[in-house]
């Protein structure tokens, strides 16, 4: 609702052009899609337009974070593991170009994070030290650089509670960052209107393993 | 407001008369059609994505002369002009696939690679570092692998029926003399680098690339990290010494350094040896990295490490152990190695380095000095060209120069200096044809000017692969191989020529994500080994020769069993060279028919505990008995050894490990000495070659600091 109501501010103001209406247009249709997305096909769908408003616009960070979503929620569910990792390169080939555009946004690096925490479950045996450490790494720096965002916090909470059921380790720690997160959920507002959305889920049902 | 309107008028109004619609098809090399593909034009919005069945059909409002871009994961982008002019375009397009995607053939007769983590290789990195029976030693886990021959006493790589020296060890791609520690002899060596420092291994039992020299049977080639991620400490405590490191990570570099002491002493005076040690193994190890992000894409890196040991023991007369001979060993080791590597444009690409490495041994034979030392630097640069997408060219300059000298005890019982000096130019060329995702060849060729020898010598290599489906591919290697004989050769006879190998190696193998099954046969003859005239050591020619072949097998599956990774390998080994001292062509005594390996690990959660076991299996090995009138007809008992390592993390930034080789307490010899002289009823008193202990136990317990605190060294184990 608040998107359809800024689409319409910009419409009606003077100072904005065209093109950046249709950009806020074209990104809400897309954002409403890739969430609502269920099928690979729907995802890989929505990740095309979001890479050709990427290309088109070429200085905005947000179409390059939702591709990057996209793909993300594509390799989640690719049984493969080669092609797995080729969406999981998609993905983080378009956070790094997200992120040369906006490198102090700190969505774009918790999705970074996010990459490294699904690499892992790939082959967590032979995997799990390495990338367990930079997905740690980065969470961390993506709330270095908002300690507010609660997918970076929800995205931390996730991995603290895989490495516990891993090493069979109490989940103390995953519980409470989990707690924060759905805190940040509620309270957290970014002033940017296509700024991600999605997550609170996630960290719910992570939370219900936690009573 | 006015002019707004406006501008929106005018702009639905263009837009309503001059769309294009675009309709086509999108396919890949094969015929099959790409469902989801991205088809837009070139910096507009418009655009779609393909159906299932690869059809698309999109309406454009841009106009004139522009680009339809067609894109998908795995291919290639495909990329045309088109104008737009409101008529309908029809178009097919056709995406042509990465070639570096996992399901594409790859050159792989003779080589074992442990890659990058993201493809499909034989082994990870890891593997090595947590393969029980090795100690973290590298050749210790590539001795479970197919091709090469278990020679407990020495350690190193023995690769299908060549001796050790025949492997040659390179770190980033620049040459390492003397790879392996000093040990006493008849116990076996380490290699002399952690296997945490590298990214990748790749392992080459033959027929591997002209980019590598001076190897005759296998090139191990090791692939160090790039820049560091994280800052950490790691601190060891172990039952043999301790060690430290340290890594600290800047934006564009990282540092790390580590130290390491190891005393055998009191594990020694612990657990009866059966060598009469006066003072058993200390070492004194330091290393450094250094690592250097370039512009765009460059990377430098410096590696460098320092090593020093000691140790003495009696050497007993085989006949009368009350005469004993002292043996007291100091070895100092520098090795450096810099190397660089920038991308100079989309299609050039360059790398280079330089290595040195300083090698003393300082040997006391009853307080009599009768050391060596060998000095070497090599220095090389590579450029490769990508003369399209399927043609990939590389060619390289290298210049070794090595200087060698040692002293010994001569005829008149006096201490003389003995030394040579080699100098090499070697230049290579190598083009790889990947005419489909089915099938790749790669050629080359490689000449070296030898300045000892004043010799030019070129020698060519050939390998191809050839992938019918999905899964399984069959692959063929070539290869000329030279190497300059061994340093207690060319110091007495500074004209012999290099020995010389040829290698014929088919394979088939398949590997999917979880599991892999190798099948290797191969033939390589030997020829200008050295050989003794007339049976005198002191006269040396290249009269010798040999043959070695083989069929290897491979199977490894980490996906039957949950948690569970295993792996079998299997060789079987018919070889023979006359050489050195043999009167006649026989089976060397370091090579045996038959070896195999099982390993065995197994992640337990709910233990915390990662735990793994080795069975090595050896057939038994020749020996030379002068009581036996034919040559190297002994054999001795087959050796046999079941390892077993622990390792468990109570939290994730400590690690306490255990591991203990022998488990069974098999009593294996590797082979026999005899006495000079027959004793009075003509017999020759012998001596078994045994391992120094059983068993040997390790324990260590190694904690990681950093702010993470997620963050532990079971990588670097």
């Amino acid at each position: 609702m608040k998107t359809i109501t800024f689409i319409f501010a910009v419409l009606f103001s003077t100072s904005s052009f065209a093109t950046d209406n249709k950009y806020i247009e074209q990104m809400g249709k897309h954002i409403q899609a890739v969430y609502a997305a269920q099928s690979p096909e729907q995802y890989q769908e929505a990740v095309n337009a979001f890479d050709r408003i990427a290309a088109a616009e070429k200085k905005k960070w947000e179409p390059f974070y939702y591709s990057a979503y996209g793909s993300l929620m594509i390799a989640n569910r690719e049984p493969d593991a080669a092609k797995k990792d080729a969406y999981l390169d998609k993905a983080l080939a378009s956070i790094e170009s997200g992120k040369v555009i906006n490198p102090n946004e700190s969505e774009l690096v918790a999705l970074e994070g996010f990459v490294h925490m699904i690499r892992v479950t790939v082959d967590p045996a032979s995997r799990g030290q390495q990338y367990s450490g930079m997905a740690f790494q980065t969470y961390s720096k993506a709330l270095g650089m908002n300690p507010e965002n609660p997918r970076a916090l929800g995205f931390l909470a996730q991995m603290q509670m895989g490495l516990a059921k891993f090493m069979g380790s109490p989940t103390t720690d995953a519980c409470n960052t989990g707690k924060k997160a759905l805190e940040k959920f509620t309270t957290y507002k970014s002033d940017n209107l296509l700024a991600p959305q999605w997550g609170k889920g996630m960290t719910e049902s992570l939370l219900q393993g936690c009573k | 407001m006015k002019t707004v309107f406006t501008f929106f008028t005018l702009w639905l109004a263009i837009s309503s008369f001059a769309q294009t619609k675009v309709v086509g098809l999108v396919k890949d090399a094969n015929g099959e059609a790409v469902a989801g593909a991205n088809v837009l034009v070139k910096d507009s919005y418009d655009g779609t994505s393909t159906e299932a069945d690869g059809k698309f059909s999109f309406v454009t409002t841009e106009q004139g002369q522009k680009f339809l871009v067609a894109t998908f994961v795995g291919y290639k982008s495909f990329e045309r002009s088109i104008e737009l002019t409101g008529k309908e375009i029809v178009i097919e397009i056709v995406l042509r696939e990465e070639e570096n995607v996992l399901d594409g053939v790859t050159i792989s007769a003779g080589a074992f690679t442990a890659g990058e983590e993201k493809r499909r290789t034989i082994l990870k990195p890891l593997d090595i570092a947590t393969t029980a029976g090795a100690t973290a030693d590298i050749a210790g886990a590539l001795n479970t692998l197919p091709g090469t021959t278990k020679v407990g006493e020495s350690g190193r790589l023995f690769v299908r029926g060549g001796d050790g020296n025949e492997t040659r060890t390179f770190v980033d791609g620049m040459v390492v003399l003397d790879a392996y520690g000093a040990a006493a002899p008849n116990t076996p060596s380490r290699g002399r680098f952690l296997p945490f420092m590298f990214k990748g291994t790749s392992f080459s039992t033959g027929g591997y690339s002209a980019e590598y020299g001076q190897a005759l049977s296998s090139a191990l080639v090791l692939n160090s990290r790039d820049k560091a991620d994280i800052n950490q400490t790691d601190i060891g405590i172990l039952s043999v010494g301790a060690d430290v490191g340290h890594t600290q990570v800047w934006k564009r570099s990282s540092a790390a350094g580590k130290i390491q002491y190891t005393d055998l002493r009191p594990y020694m005076g612990l657990i009866n040896q059966r060598i009469d040690w006066v003072t058993a193994p200390t070492s004194a190890e330091g290393s450094a990295a250094f690592r250097q992000q370039m512009g765009k894409d460059g990377l430098l890196k410096f590696f460098g490490n320092f090593n020093r040991s000691n140790l003495s023991l009696f050497n007993h007369d085989i006949v009368d152990a009350s005469i004993k001979q002292k043996f007291e060993l100091t070895n100092n080791y520098h090795y450096g190695n810099a190397s660089y590597q920038q991308s100079l444009n989309k299609t050039w690409s360059a790398r280079g380095g330089l290595s040195y490495t300083f090698n003393q041994n300082a040997i006391e034979l009853d307080g009599v000095p009768v050391g060596e030392t060998e000095k070497g630097i090599h220095a090389k640069t590579v450029f490769e060209h990508s003369l399209s997408d399927q043609l990939e060219l590389r060619m390289g300059a290298e210049y070794y120069d090595r200087r060698y000298e040692a002293q010994r005890i001569n005829a008149s019982n006096q201490s003389e200096k003995i030394s040579f000096n080699e100098s090499l130019i070697a230049s290579f060329v190598e083009a790889e044809l990947l005419s489909s995702k089915h099938f790749v060849v790669k050629a080359g060729v490689r000449a070296e000017q030898n300045n000892l020898i004043n010799q030019l010598s070129v020698d060519p290599r050939f390998s191809m692969a050839y992938k019918p489906g999905k899964k399984g591919q069959f692959a063929f290697a070539y290869g000329l191989f030279r190497q300059t004989a061994k340093n207690q050769y060319v110091r007495i006879n500074q004209n012999l020529d290099p020995e010389k190998a040829e290698h014929f190696i088919l394979n088939y193998q398949i590997i999917t994500d979880r599991r892999t099954f190798r099948l290797e046969t191969y033939y390589k003859k030997y020829f200008s080994l050295v050989k003794y005239m007339n049976l005198d050591a002191t006269q040396l020619n290249n009269a010798g020769s040999g043959y070695a072949k083989g069929v290897e097998l491979f199977w490894r599956d980490a996906q039957t069993i949950k948690n569970v990774d295993y792996w079998v390998s299997y060789s079987y080994l018919d070889t023979e060279r006359d050489y050195l001292n043999f009167p006649t062509s026989a089976v060397p005594s370091f090579a045996s028919t038959h070896n195999f390996s099982f390993v065995y690990k197994h992640f337990i959660s709910k233990l915390k505990t990662q735990a793994g076991f080795t069975y090595s299996y050896t057939s038994g090995r020749p020996y030379y008995n002068p009581n036996n009138e034919k040559f190297n007809a002994d054999r001795t008992s087959s050796y046999q050894d079941l390892s077993l390592n622990l390792a468990y993390l109570p939290k994730p930034n400590l690690i306490l490990y255990f591991s203990c080789t022998n488990l069974l307490g098999h009593d294996n010899i590797f082979g026999y000495q005899y006495a000079t002289s027959p004793d009075a009823s003509g017999v020759y008193a012998s001596r078994a070659v045994r391992q120094p202990a059983d068993r040997f136990v390790f324990v260590g317990v190694f904690i990681t600091i950093s702010k993470n605190k997620n963050i532990g060294q079971l990588p670097n184990l």
